[in-house]
Order: structure tokens, then C-alpha cells, then sequence
């Protein structure tokens, strides 16, 4: 029982970082449109940033931090004024295979740099000792990704609802030219999509390397893949979704690691999206949308 | 009301209704169409005319009622079939093929009366050809009719607004239907084009034998060619027969121009 | 002649053309090995990416999962012929046999997947074939397959032991995957090719692909047409599964030891990317793309780690050249100058293209 809790929080751990991964998904999604199959190298750019300025840099955590969420974020615009806003108005095949040719140079630009073996990520809480909750214990990496995933999901939950940029990116996500009529910046406002789903990917890069302590030029890929499963699976679209299927994605991958097998847990993630989609095909939180003839 | 006893029915609709959550869209609708007539379904904005359209094809599924179509009960069948049993329609905003050649949107309009198999089509059977050739022959014949023969090798898309809706209306023939539906056939169009329209729609009804049941908001249309009508408003029948009798019904006129 | 019989014949012409002269060119000598050797997997993603483009091009839907159906081709075949080495000893009879097993055994994965999976569309699909094509090589990772005296021993998640330890021989050894006999040669790519792209090229040329199309352009006008719009787009996808299956087998048969993982998303991916740069729809842009995609990366091997560098700066580039409606506006303008109106026989008539 005792093991079962254990692999619990630590899936839930493992989840809510998918959780901030896919919220950028589902955000840049819901506004644009678009499957931004770059996302995943972000989170790669962001471990990197932080690595580089641990290691070489002797940069404290916290500054490190900070470091790779700036330097996520301007690439997270950056990438969306050069490659993306051109496009538009094309079709969404085009803007897909762009997405994808931005993942390739991400990829293939760190690769250059940092060589393609991977290298170990010190962990942002190296030397705290595990903690132990009522003969349960986890390590200090599981503790933190669920405490900084909870409070930015609260804090993106209130911007969102509250404030008069999140509303306007609900207004830009539900329906662009009435946005532009009601005076609300387009541009600016997928810009700053882009930047908080950025951001959100760098912290998520943070504590995934401090969880899983290595780095590579590919080590966004398998994650952003996840992390997309979990977005289509809670609802693309739907920023709760994003949530709740990033914490049971998280949940289903561990409990299959730990009870039926490490090397097809992959294979049972797909299997329940499809499952799910098969069921409700818009997602658990999505909405059903019907073509109006 | 004027019942019209004589005619034997094509379509015959029995208390149809539908309701989208709590909304009542249309409610208990009676209306029988006769063999080769020319019928109007008419009624303000929102009324829930194309709501009865996609009742009869299929799109949605009736809450209750009964769609009867030359004797055959097709309630509730899925689009396809309806189209099979003789149902075929245009669309209020043009719903055409618009990346394929104007003679293959046609073609695929003949795609169920003119059949071969998947094998005979990939491997190029004697089959494939004697079917080809005859839809070709076909579909230069519908196009003709509607004038559009010399653009059989345009995209749909490249074609001028009114010659669209031609397109859609050959379209729909080429299915060959025993029941042609109509959703606002004239809109956007000028009077001159319009003119031509109906005189295109009475050919149609006239040379392929068709019934025919149309959508209008232009009155000069559906007076012009409609023997009777049906008015809706908010889900429910207003006022039905012969046209010019129903169009000086005051509460017709009423709920066209408000009190 | 018609004018799609015209260019069909153009486009077959030209991918024998390609490889008469390539194959003259190498067993004469003149092509360097390294070259030559580039002929067989060119044609193999060839027949990748016209069978892609039938799901994608003429139906209108996004599969992520394409190299799932090459990956159950590929073993399928495989542990036929590895099987069957001892019993049927003339190569080409033995791969043409596991060609057929392996186009239907991915034609009959392309059934179970489709049925479920083709409820959905647009982006959910796309993510549901993605998800299908990373179980498929899941489950291959976990296969495991020993012959030996005694018979033939299969294990699934767990090494798999023969009873009898002497005469064990490994047919599937999980992640580490299969050793196929090398029976793949230039003129089978080649025959399998050309058979491929005639029936893909008949059918979207027959009421099957205008039904496709039809749909891909208004699914509701295709349904009020009475076409069975799910009958359709699962005939579109088995067959695109089945040819898959079929460049799988040549595939396995064509490496010394095939390993699961190569058939992840990545390799779907990149076959997209030779279908959407060749044009949607357009079988001859495929080929065209396929073969200058896949030769450029491998002749510029000389630039070292920059050449997949360069490779993403032009696909973006192209992408956004192609598509952003600045652009397209700008070769418009270009395009209708005076000096360019003896080269404007007709309106030019674009193949494919996504509408939505």
C-alpha cells in the first residue's frame, strides 16, 4: 500500500510537469490554432540555458532559473514572429511542417553546441534530503515540481479569468476578427501566448532534468510528445483539461511503469489517449463543436 | 388552406419536429408535396427552413415525426442512403467540391448510379472504362443544361457565384433524384439572373420529371414559379397552398413585416 | 489522350527515366558505390510517401503514424523469409511472397486501427495515428521470436529461450530487431514502385478517388451525394497501410539488422514532410520531393554536422516561401508582369491542397 502512494505522488509529480508542458500546447493551440510541434525542443533550449549556467557559469539556482525561463520566453516569441506569423492565414498543414522544421533547427543547433551524448543535469535541489510524509517518502525533486506546478496553475488560472490580458486571450482564442473589432491587439496578445507557454516550459524543464538528471539535444521530444497527449487528452484547447490530463497522464505512466511493465508504459499512455478520444472524441474537458450546415 | 386531394403525394411529412436542448426549432410540421409540383417553403430569418431540410436529408435526426418519400419511410436514415432512396439537395452557402474539376463535381454526383469496384477501378478493368465513358457522356449532358459545359475542366472554385450555384444544382441531378431540395437558390444573385434561374428550375422540373421543393426569401421567385407554399415561422406553419392565396393571408404578411 | 492520363504516364515515364539511368549509371561504374547505394532506400521512401499522400494529399487527413504500417511490413516479411530461408531457397520467390504478407498484414492493422480511429478527424486523428504508430513500435520492441529443434519459441516482454540451447537461432530479438535476409535488389524497389504508383494513381483517377476527394473538399456535400463517407476514407487508409507494409518489407530486406526504434514518429514525420513539400495530392511532386529530400542531406554529408541544420532553415523557409500569403501575393504580381504572358497558356490547375 505504502509503494502504491509512493509511486502515486511520484506520478502525480511526473504529471504536473506534463501538465505545464502541455498547457503551452493547449494555450498556443487554442489562440493559433496550431499543433506547435516545436514546444518540446523549448523545453530542451530552457534545460540547456539552466545547465550552461550551473555548470560554466557558476550561476546560483534561482538565477539559473530565471536565466532559462528569459531566455525560453524570447525564443518562444522569437520563433513565433519569424516563423509562424507569416503564416497565418495558410493552411495548417503548412504551419505543422514549419513547426516541425523549428524543432528540427532547435534540435540541430544544440547539437552543434553541446554534441549529441547526454550530459547530467545537477539537480536544482542537490543535497536535500528526501522528505517522509506519514512513512511515505519521496524525494525532495517530487515534493517541489508538485508544489511550483500547483502554484503557477493557480496563478495562470487567476490571469487568465481575472485580468484583462487573459481575457483577451480568450477572446482572441474564441473568435480572432471579433477580438481585432473589439479593439483587442492580436498580435500582441499571441505573443504573449507564446511567451507564458514558453516560460511555463522552461520551468518544467527545470525540475524534469532535477527529476530525471540528464540533458540531451533530444530530451524535449519524448516529453513535448506526452505532454501533447496529455493537452489532446484533457481537450485541446481547454486549459483545465491541460491540467487534468497532464496529472493523469502522469499518474497512468507510473502506475503502468511500476505494476505492468517499464518498457510498455509508453505504449499504455497511447493506448488510453486512444481510448479516451475513442469514447469522447473531443477530450475530457473539450467541447463538441458541430458544422453548421 | 386549400388541399389540393387530387395529387399523389412524393413527400409526404407528418408532424415533424426537432428541438436543439429546450429550443423548439420546428414543430409539427404537415406538408405534402405532389408528383412533379413546384413547392415553396418560405418564412422569416430563423424560421427553421433549412432546419426542415436537414431533416429531410438526413443531417439531423427528427425529435418525432415522419418524412415519407414516395410511399418509403426515410425518418432518421443517415445522408447517404436518403440521397439513394431519391433525395438530393443544394445548400445555402454553396457547398461544392471546390479543388476538383467541374466536370468530376458532377461525376461524383453519378458515383452510385454508375458503380464499379475499387479493383476494377486501380487495375483498370473492362468495367471501368464502359462506367467512365458513360458518366463522362452524362455529366457533359447536365452541364450542358445549365451552360457550363465550357468550363467542365475548371476547378469549382475558379467559377463566378451564379454559375456555383448551376454547378451545385447539376450536381444534385446528377444523383438523380426523384425529390430536388433547393436552399435559397437565387440568393446573391441580380433579377436578371434570377429570371434566368427560373427559368432553368421550371426546365429542370419539366424535361427530368422532378419534383422540386425550394427555399426563397426572393418573392418575385416564388410567386413567379412556386404553385403552392408552405409559410413558417418560429418552428410552426403559418399558412400553406396555392401561393398567390397564401401570400395575401394577413398573418403571412404580418409576420414578414412585423405589426 | 486526357489530360490525367497524360500526366500520369509523364509521371511513371520520369521514375523509370530516374532509375534506368541511375542503374546504368552505377553498374556502369560512373556512379560512385556510396551514390549508388541510395538508389534502394530512394525508391523504398518513395513508395513511402505516395502511399502517405493518398491518406493525406486525397483523403484530407493528417496521419503521424505511417511508419507504424512500414514497421508491421517490415517484421512481418521479415520473420517470414527468415523463417522460410531453409524451405524456399530462390530469393526473389521468397520476398515476393513476404511482400504479399507483409502489405496485408499492415493492410489488416490499417483496418483496426482505421475503424476506431477514423471517427475522428482533423488534429485528434492526427494524434491517434501518431499514438498507434508509437504502440506499434512499442510492441515490436518487445517481440521476441527463438527457432530452434524443438520448434519455434515466441515471448512477448521477456527474452524468449529456446528448449534446446545448441540449435537456438534468434528471429526477433525485441529493441535489437530482425536480421532479413538480403534479398531486396534495385530491380524489385523498382517493379514494387511502379505497380504502387499505377494503383494508387488509377484509383484517385476513379470514382474511389473523386469519392475521397469529395470528401476531403465537403464531407457534408460528399454524404448528401449519397457516398458512404466512412467506406470511403477506411479504403483509402487500409490501402495507404497495405503499400506501407509492402516499402516495409523491401526495407527490412534491404538492412543487415532493422531495430524497432527507427520506426518512431520522427520517420512518419519526415515522409510527411516529403508528401506536403511535394504538393498535396500531387503523386508526381512526391517522387520529385522524395528523391531530392532524401539524396541532398546524404550528398552534402561533406558539410557534417551543419547539413540537418541547413535542411530545417530551407524547410522553414519553404514552407513559409510556399504558403504565407505575402509571398503568394508577391509571385502573383510577379507572375502577371507583361514579359511573362507568352508562358500563361492556361489557368493553372492545382492538384490537391487542403481546404477546411
Amino acid at each position: 500500500m505504502m509503494s502504491f502512494i509512493t509511486y502515486l505522488v511520484n506520478g502525480i509529480s511526473l504529471g504536473s510537469i506534463y501538465a505545464l508542458i502541455a498547457l503551452g500546447y493547449t494555450m498556443v493551440y487554442g489562440i493559433a490554432k496550431m499543433l506547435n510541434f516545436a514546444h518540446g525542443d523549448i523545453i530542451m533550449v530552457g534545460g540547456f540555458t539552466i545547465f550552461t549556467a550551473m555548470s560554466t557559469a557558476w550561476c546560483p539556482v534561482w538565477l539559473s532559473v530565471i536565466i532559462g525561463i528569459i531566455v525560453c520566453t524570447v525564443l518562444g516569441v522569437l520563433v513565433e514572429k519569424v516563423a509562424y506569423k507569416p503564416l497565418r492565414n495558410a493552411p495548417p498543414l503548412a504551419v505543422l511542417i514549419t513547426a516541425i522544421g523549428v524543432s528540427y533547427l532547435l534540435q540541430n543547433v544544440a547539437l552543434l553546441i553541446f554534441g549529441s551524448a547526454a550530459q547530467s543535469f545537477t539537480s536544482i535541489v542537490k543535497n536535500v534530503a528526501p522528505v517522509t510524509i506519514g512513512g511515505v517518502t519521496v524525494s525532495m525533486e517530487t515534493v517541489i515540481s508538485i508544489i511550483v506546478s500547483v502554484v503557477i496553475m493557480i496563478c495562470l488560472t487567476f490571469f487568465i479569468n481575472k485580468t484583462k490580458a487573459g481575457k483577451a486571450m480568450l477572446a482572441v482564442a474564441e473568435d480572432k476578427g471579433a477580438a481585432e473589432l473589439m479593439g483587442i491587439n492580436v498580435n500582441s496578445t499571441i505573443s504573449l501566448t507564446f511567451a507564458i507557454g514558453s516560460a511555463l516550459a522552461a520551468v518544467a524543464s527545470a525540475l524534469l532534468c532535477s527529476s530525471y538528471p540528464q540533458i540531451s539535444p533530444y530530451t524535449g521530444s519524448m516529453p513535448g510528445i506526452k505532454a501533447f497527449v496529455a493537452a489532446v487528452f484533457g481537450g485541446i484547447g481547454s486549459i483545465p483539461g491541460a491540467m487534468i490530463g497532464g496529472i493523469l497522464l502522469g499518474i497512468i505512466e507510473n502506475l503502468s511503469k511500476a505494476y505492468i511493465s517499464s518498457q510498455l508504459s509508453d505504449a499504455i499512455v497511447f493506448l488510453v489517449l486512444i481510448v479516451v478520444l475513442i469514447v469522447k472524441p473531443t477530450g475530457i474537458m473539450g467541447k463538441k463543436i458541430n458544422e453548421k450546415v | 388552406m386549400s388541399e389540393n386531394t387530387s395529387k399523389t403525394p412524393m413527400l409526404e411529412v407528418r408532424q415533424l419536429s426537432i428541438s436543439f436542448g429546450g429550443l423548439k426549432a420546428v414543430d409539427g410540421l404537415n406538408m405534402t408535396i405532389g408528383k412533379g409540383q413546384l413547392y415553396g417553403l418560405i418564412g422569416p430569418n430563423g424560421a427553421g427552413k433549412t432546419t426542415v431540410f436537414n431533416m429531410l436529408t438526413g443531417v439531423y435526426k427528427p425529435t418525432s415525426g415522419s418524412i415519407i418519400l414516395d410511399g418509403e419511410n426515410i425518418t432518421g436514415k443517415p445522408p447517404a442512403q436518403i440521397n439513394c432512396c431519391g433525395v438530393a439537395r443544394t445548400f445555402q452557402n454553396i457547398r461544392l467540391f471546390s479543388n476538383m474539376s467541374v466536370l468530376d463535381n458532377v461525376k461524383v454526383g453519378l458515383h452510385n448510379r454508375m458503380k464499379y469496384s475499387v479493383i476494377e477501378g486501380a487495375l483498370r478493368l473492362p468495367r471501368y472504362f464502359k462506367a467512365e465513358r458513360e458518366m463522362n457522356s452524362r455529366a457533359e449532358e447536365l452541364l450542358k443544361v445549365f451552360g457550363l459545359e465550357g468550363e467542365k475542366e475548371q476547378l469549382a472554385s475558379n467559377l463566378p457565384y451564379g454559375k456555383q450555384r448551376k454547378l451545385e444544382i447539376a450536381r444534385a441531378l446528377a444523383t438523380d433524384p426523384k425529390l430536388l431540395l433547393l436552399d435559397e437558390p437565387a440568393a446573391g444573385m441580380n433579377p436578371n439572373e434570377t429570371a434566368s434561374l427560373m427559368d432553368t428550375i421550371r426546365f429542370v422540373r419539366d424535361n427530368f420529371d422532378m419534383t422540386i421543393l425550394l427555399i426563397e426569401h426572393d418573392m418575385k421567385l416564388v410567386s413567379g414559379i412556386c404553385e403552392e407554399i408552405t409559410v413558417l415561422n418560429f418552428g410552426q406553419e403559418l399558412a400553406q397552398g396555392v401561393t398567390s392565396e397564401v401570400l395575401q393571408n394577413p398573418a403571412v404578411v404580418t409576420a414578414y413585416l412585423g405589426e | 489522350m486526357r489530360k490525367t492520363t497524360k500526366n500520369n504516364l509523364i509521371t511513371c515515364g520520369l521514375v523509370l527515366v530516374f532509375f534506368i539511368v541511375c542503374g546504368i549509371l552505377s553498374s556502369a561504374g560512373i556512379m560512385g558505390s556510396k551514390l549508388s547505394g541510395l538508389l534502394i532506400p530512394i525508391g523504398i521512401y518513395t513508395i513511402m510517401s505516395i502511399s502517405l499522400n493518398l491518406t493525406v494529399g486525397v483523403l484530407g487527413e493528417l496521419s503521424l503514424g505511417h511508419a507504424g504500417f512500414m514497421c508491421v511490413g517490415a517484421y512481418v516479411g521479415g520473420v517470414f523469409s527468415i523463417l522460410a530461408q531453409d524451405t524456399i531457397t530462390v530469393p526473389w520467390i521468397r520476398i515476393i511472397i513476404a511482400i504479399v504478407l507483409g502489405a496485408i498484414a499492415a493492410a489488416v492493422f490499417g483496418l483496426i486501427i482505421g475503424i476506431p480511429a477514423l471517427r475522428l478527424r482533423g488534429d485528434y486523428l492526427a494524434i491517434v495515428t501518431l499514438g498507434f504508430g508509437e504502440i506499434i513500435k512499442s510492441l515490436a520492441n518487445n517481440i521476441y521470436i527463438v527457432k530452434d529443434v524443438n520448434g519455434i519459441h515466441f515471448s512477448f516482454a521477456a527474452p524468449a529461450t529456446g528448449t534446446d540451447a545448441a540449435t537456438a537461432q534468434d528471429i526477433f530479438k525485441g529493441a535489437q530487431g530482425i536480421k532479413a535476409p538480403q534479398d531486396t535488389t534495385l530491380l524489385l524497389v523498382v517493379i514494387v514502385l511502379m505497380i504502387s504508383l499505377i494503383i494508387i494513381m488509377n484509383i484517385v483517377d476513379s470514382n474511389t478517388g473523386r469519392a475521397c476527394m469529395a470528401i476531403r473538399d465537403n464531407y457534408i456535400a460528399a454524404e448528401s451525394m449519397g457516398i458512404n463517407v466512412t467506406k470511403f476514407r477506411l479504403i483509402a487508409f487500409v490501402i495507404s497501410a497495405a503499400i506501407a507494409g509492402a516499402a516495409g518489407v523491401l526495407y527490412s530486406h534491404s538492412l543487415a539488422v532493422l531495430a524497432p526504434k527507427k520506426f518512431d514518429y520522427n520517420f512518419s514525420i519526415l515522409i510527411l514532410v516529403f508528401v506536403v513539400l511535394g504538393g498535396l495530392g500531387s503523386m508526381r511532386g512526391s517522387v520529385i520531393a522524395t528523391i531530392i529530400l532524401y539524396a541532398l542531406p546524404e550528398l552534402f554529408r561533406g558539410l557534417g554536422d551543419y547539413r540537418m541544420l541547413i535542411y530545417a532553415i530551407v524547410l522553414i523557409f519553404m514552407m513559409i516561401f510556399n504558403n504565407a500569403p505575402y509571398f503568394v501575393a508577391l509571385r502573383q504580381r510577379i507572375a502577371a508582369l507583361p514579359i511573362f504572358e507568352k508562358f500563361r497558356t492556361k489557368k493553372p490547375k492545382t492538384a490537391g491542397g487542403e481546404s477546411k
